[in-house]
């Protein structure tokens, strides 16, 4: 199933201009699991996606929230010319297409 | 006797609740005033509102501007002021004028004279400046005392020198030596958002993990709820667990969607890191009270051995000129690599980017990924339509101008391979298409530094006021 079919929240933003993150949050604790399990969530499979070095990558499981965030470097800081998405609002798309 | 002198003298201790509203997460943008209201009701012991945030990019800080709108935080400020005095209860406002140096701070305190001279009020002032010294901040730099917060330069005298304007963000220990002043109301040059709802209950010695945690949270007023809003948020603080309700009754504040809130805005959720210290979350309990009340327990605040102060400058890059234009045509859309690559040569023909006349030209192409930030390659369909958004940074607005004024006849006239629309290769919406965009700037400094002493940093005075 694509994730974009199995979340209730695929969402980025910034946190501080430099870093962007992507939040997933799930209805439930199985779909969470399900998620937070899968190889596809995985940092070196994050970095793939994004075309961007593993090193540069974090993914943190909070299952208090039913939630996975992930916190990606920023490759040009907020708002410096040449910057495309200043908040950083529009980097999720990506993540809405992968296979679970 | 003022608002904190009354708290000092008969508020509550801890063993007592203790009742935090957050009346604004941006003040500025138009503060509901229902759900403010249905606030003050509650009698909470202290209002706070945040005023500030870096999101919204480094114009504000470098220019000294509002990101809001100076009308619309006269009124917020308006409904505070008046909504705090007529209660009596202390009024703290954080990071001041949206990035809380010293241009956004005087432009909030003139704001705040006039609404005392328009509404006859009179109050005790405290307030806080957050700029950071640059001897000082070089001095840090070269003893090694600095450090980025991710991926962007080190720090050097030279980044120190550039910047146009350089915060602090101060914490809870600033505003408490305001607090000791007795005022009536208190506004901070930077702050960091928790330090604004933390600083009364720190004060009068509640326990610091649920106090900076319950901060953490109220902060954004109502966006922890289900549906999130701006409404105005009450969180009550009594022994180690806090309370949270928002002032909307339509607003849900469930376990979940406390705990979501944590991942906002947040690189990490599970720890936040203030001047004096850290807050773990990771340990946090959230427990439904009602339909649409939460009990929160159990986030632990570890002290720290050595103070450090998050440090933000903005350095000037030049004046902005950008261009607007548009194609439909299938041959253009196919073929927009080879056409940048074109113009810019011919533009750099023109106007050699050398010397002092040097500047950056930048081709943003909707339709093509023009928002993917991580330049991922264009995949799927070819666009119905694209958009061309030419930005150009020189060392004067008028350069800007003509570069990009030069760029718009290239782009239209571009003879490519292939092409069959000799009339043009772009639609402009409007004429002239090429605009002036302001000085532009770019985060120079995103840096923590090590502080041994925070009083100097932040020194507090006071004004009466009316």
């Amino acid at each position: 199933m694509k994730l974009m079919d199995l979340a209730k929240v695929v969402r980025s933003k910034n946190a501080g201009p430099l870093h962007v993150t992507l939040d997933l949050m799930f209805a439930d604790s199985q779909t969470y699991e399900l998620v937070r399990q899968s190889p596809a969530l995985a940092q070196s499979s994050i970095a793939e996606l994004y075309c961007v070095d593993p090193s540069t990558v974090n993914v943190v499981p909070y299952p208090a929230a039913l939630a996975i965030k992930i916190a990606i470097d920023r490759p040009v800081i907020a708002g410096t010319p040449g910057d495309c998405d200043v908040f950083g609002a529009q980097q999720h798309k990506p993540l809405l297409e992968i296979e679970i | 006797m003022t608002a904190v002198a009354q708290l000092l003298a008969g508020g509550p201790r801890p063993g007592d609740p203790i009742r935090v509203l957050s009346g604004s997460g941006q003040l500025g943008y138009g503060i509901p005033e229902k759900a403010f209201r249905a606030g003050l009701e509650r009698k909470p012991h202290v209002i706070g509102c945040d005023m500030g945030s870096i999101d919204s990019g480094p114009y504000y800080l470098g220019a000294g501007a509002f990101a809001t709108s100076p009308l619309i935080a006269k009124r917020d400020l308006r409904l505070v002021l008046n909504g705090s005095l007529s209660i009596g209860v202390p009024l703290i406002i954080g990071t001041a004028g949206t990035s809380g140096a010293a241009p956004h701070l005087e432009k909030t305190l003139a704001l705040v004279r006039e609404i005392a001279r328009e509404d006859n009020l009179s109050f005790r002032m405290a307030v806080i400046p957050a700029d950071i010294p640059r001897d000082l901040l070089r001095g840090l730099v070269r003893a090694g005392r600095t450090r980025a917060l991710g991926r962007i330069d080190e720090l050097t005298a030279a980044t120190v020198d550039g910047a146009a304007h350089i915060v602090g963000q101060m914490g809870t220990e600033a505003i408490i030596r305001a607090l000791q002043m007795e005022p009536d109301v208190i506004i901070t040059g930077r702050a960091c958002d928790t330090a604004i709802f933390a600083a009364v209950p720190a004060m009068l010695g509640y326990d610091l993990g649920a106090a900076m945690h319950m901060a953490k949270i109220i902060e954004c007023t109502s966006l922890c709820c289900v549906p999130g809003g701006r409404d105005a948020m009450l969180g009550t603080l009594d022994g180690d667990s806090f309370e949270l309700e928002s002032m909307n009754p339509i607003r849900a504040a469930t376990p979940l969607s406390v705990a979501a809130h944590s991942l906002y805005e947040q690189s990490d959720p599970l720890t936040v890191y203030e001047p004096e210290g850290m807050l773990h979350v990771g340990t946090a309990r959230f427990d439904a009270i009602d339909e649409r009340r939460t009990r929160v327990s159990g986030a632990v605040w570890h002290p720290a051995s050595q103070f450090t102060v998050k440090v933000e400058g903005a350095q000037w890059l030049g004046e902005r000129a950008i261009l607007c234009a548009a194609s439909c045509d299938p041959r253009v859309i196919a073929n927009t690599g080879a056409i940048e690559a074109a113009v810019r040569e011919s533009v750099d023909d023109i106007i050699p980017p050398t010397g002092s006349d040097s500047y950056e030209l930048y081709f943003h192409i909707y339709g093509k990924q023009g928002v993917d930030l991580f330049n991922r390659p264009v995949t799927g369909a070819a666009a119905e339509e694209i958009f061309f958004l030419v930005e150009c940074i020189a060392p004067t607005a008028e350069l800007a101008k003509s570069v990009t004024s030069v760029t718009k006849q290239y782009l239209l006239h571009h003879g490519f391979s292939g092409r069959l629309s000799t009339g043009g290769n772009v639609a402009f919406p409007f004429t002239p298409p090429e605009l002036g965009g302001g000085p532009a700037y770019r985060f120079s400094i995103y840096h923590v530094m090590e502080c041994d002493s925070l009083e100097s940093l932040f020194p507090v005075s006071i004004e009466q006021v009316g």
